[in-house]
């Protein structure tokens, strides 16, 4: 009978040095599950550091997976810029979101201030709490620090922003300016406070999708962003990334091939992008996903684990590495033994 | 004094460019003119707007484009559409739809599209907007004698509402069509849901939704 002959740590630490670990290392993307399974109100996963970090700690240890905690929300740069949030308390509520944006009209985005105490901007005082529970147990320690037009979309209000894209492509730049500049304030924090080689950045891009935006408008609004964000953190001389391309990007992948990562970078694609595409554009990086979340939600576990053997027969061997994950976020509620289906598939056809 | 060919051809084109004067100057030409403002909304801006539809669907034009154009259509339509109640040709109806975002989800920005097409195609539409609880669809739908009902979700994580929404509508709204639409959902999980149409965006959903009502 097979067994396991690394730690979830050991596993990760193989596959980021370059090393293949005994099997596909897996990474479910159920941040709001793990409060559920343990009992606890899903909002707890993004209101109380501690908890949340308890939460994601005894999920992984349940199931068997292989990633850490970490912060994280798709609709951030709201509430940091001022804006309100609501934490997912009502029935069907599935993460945090945006209330209020800080920025109502034309006038707002010149007089937008960037948070001067990046400790006490919104979600941060929560982030940095979880980042210091990461840190005290020798965990890699993960910042967000985008993606910058998704930031964006949270501070202008998506649909404000989809028409100034057009209209008033000035005002979007003047924003992305300000998130750019507040990012990299955040990345210098945590760079002093946890030293660089800790350190994890993580971009979360799915405004960037091309179900909402052409190429064109990611490589004039997105791409030189990214770029000044990516290498002002490669300056501080952080190695580790993991960016997750949400949903339909095909058209942009030439564009996230200009981004500057390091080999030590974990790009995560949606079911829209095909695994073997990623593992053509990104030869040496390390390729995450694409498990269907719906299917993990909806379906029975047999399907959940021939879809989950699919992905791993596609990218098991790529040069850069692989992790079994799903395409975007689990819906808190999927049924847990649908989630167990990801780490029964790299234990049954993920051994190397 | 302009003929009727060159005021559609302007209006169609003010919307194709995403330009609220023109589609303005345009609609008031119509008036001026005195051309049929069922014609024109129908022939100009709707026509405009089925056009950039066909653009998106072939990857030619995304989302900010579309919603420019939508302004413009409204700026047309808010000239044209209270004169057509009194034209000769009257206006054509299709029925009456219900629209929103589910609870739990605040993204509206496909759900606003859908309003619009279904609008430019003859619907009444009316908005409940985003993160809507289940009862607000019955009390608006039974209140408005809704002929379609649309429900919308962005995330992998509201869908769920869809799905349990679903049941209770089809027994609480026996003459109401439903429809949804969302990037996570597909034909499969609306056939497994019971839900009676399903749209992969704005465009298809009105065409689903036409059909609907006419079948």
């Amino acid at each position: 009978m097979w067994c396991e002959t690394m730690s979830s740590a050991e596993r990760m630490g193989a596959l980021m040095r370059g090393e293949r670990p005994d099997r596909v290392p897996v990474i479910p993307f159920i941040f709001g599950h793990t409060a559920l399974v343990c009992g606890q109100p899903l909002a707890r996963a993004f209101d109380d550091a501690e908890e949340s970090f308890r939460c994601q700690v005894l999920a992984a240890e349940m199931y068997g997976y292989d990633g850490g905690p970490l912060y994280a929300y798709a609709s951030a740069g709201g509430w940091e810029f001022g804006g309100d949030v609501e934490f997912p308390a009502k029935k069907y509520s599935g993460a945090t979101v945006v209330t209020r944006t800080p920025i109502q009209n034309e006038d707002d985005v010149y007089t937008l201030p960037v948070p001067e105490d990046i400790t006490k901007a919104g979600a941060l005082p929560i982030a940095l709490g979880l980042a210091r529970k990461q840190a005290e147990h020798g965990m890699p320690v993960t910042l967000q620090i985008g993606s910058p037009l998704t930031w964006a979309g949270s501070v202008i209000g998506e649909e404000r922003m989809m028409v100034w894209l057009i209209k008033k492509p000035e005002l979007v730049h003047i924003v992305l300016d300000k998130v750019s500049q507040f990012l990299i304030k955040v990345a210098e924090h945590y760079t002093k406070e946890f030293g660089a080689e800790k350190l994890m950045a993580f971009h979360g891009a799915a405004t960037e999708s091309n179900m909402l935006i052409s190429p064109k408008q990611f490589e004039t609004f997105v791409l030189p962003y990214l770029q000044r964000i990516n290498s002002r953190v490669l300056d501080l001389g952080v190695t580790s990334f993991f960016i997750h391309i949400c949903g339909e990007q095909n058209k942009n992948l030439k564009f996230w091939q200009q981004v500057p990562v390091t080999r030590q970078t974990v790009m995560s694609f949606g079911r829209e992008v095909e695994l073997a595409t990623a593992m053509e554009m990104f030869p040496e990086q390390i390729i995450a996903g694409n498990v269907d979340p719906t299917i993990i939600q909806e379906s029975r576990a047999e399907e959940v684990l021939r879809q989950a053997k699919e992905c791993i027969e596609v990218a098991k061997y790529h040069k850069g590495g692989y992790i079994l994950m799903a395409g975007c976020d689990v819906p808190p509620q999927a049924p847990p033994v649908n989630v167990f289906q990801m780490v029964k598939a790299a234990r049954e056809f993920g051994r190397y | 004094m302009l003929d009727e060919a060159t005021i559609l051809e302007r209006l169609s084109r003010a919307v194709m460019d995403g330009d609220e004067d023109a589609a303005t100057q345009a609609a008031n030409d119509a008036v001026g003119a005195g051309m049929d403002p069922q014609r024109a909304i129908m022939e100009g801006l709707a026509a405009g707007m089925a056009e950039m539809g066909r653009l998106y669907e072939e990857g030619e034009c995304y989302v900010p484009e579309l919603m420019v154009s939508s302004e413009a259509l409204y700026a047309g339509l808010a000239i044209l559409r209270p004169l057509v109640v009194q034209s000769a040709s009257g206006a054509i109806d299709r029925g009456v739809a219900v629209i929103g975002a589910v609870q739990g989800d605040i993204h509206d920005i496909g759900k606003n599209l859908v309003k619009m097409m279904l609008e430019v195609s003859g619907l009444a539409v009316h908005d409940l907007g985003r993160d809507v609880e289940m009862d607000a669809f019955i009390d608006e739908c039974m209140k408005v004698k809704a002929d379609l009902l649309c429900l919308s979700a962005l995330m992998t994580t509201t869908i769920i509402a869809i799905k349990d929404y679903l049941p209770v509508f089809k027994a609480k709204l026996p003459g109401t069509k439903i429809m949804i639409g969302g990037a996570p959902l597909n034909q499969r999980l609306a056939d497994e849901w019971g839900a009676d149409g399903y749209g992969e965006n704005a465009m298809e959903a009105a065409r689903v939704a036409i059909r609907l009502l006419e079948g």
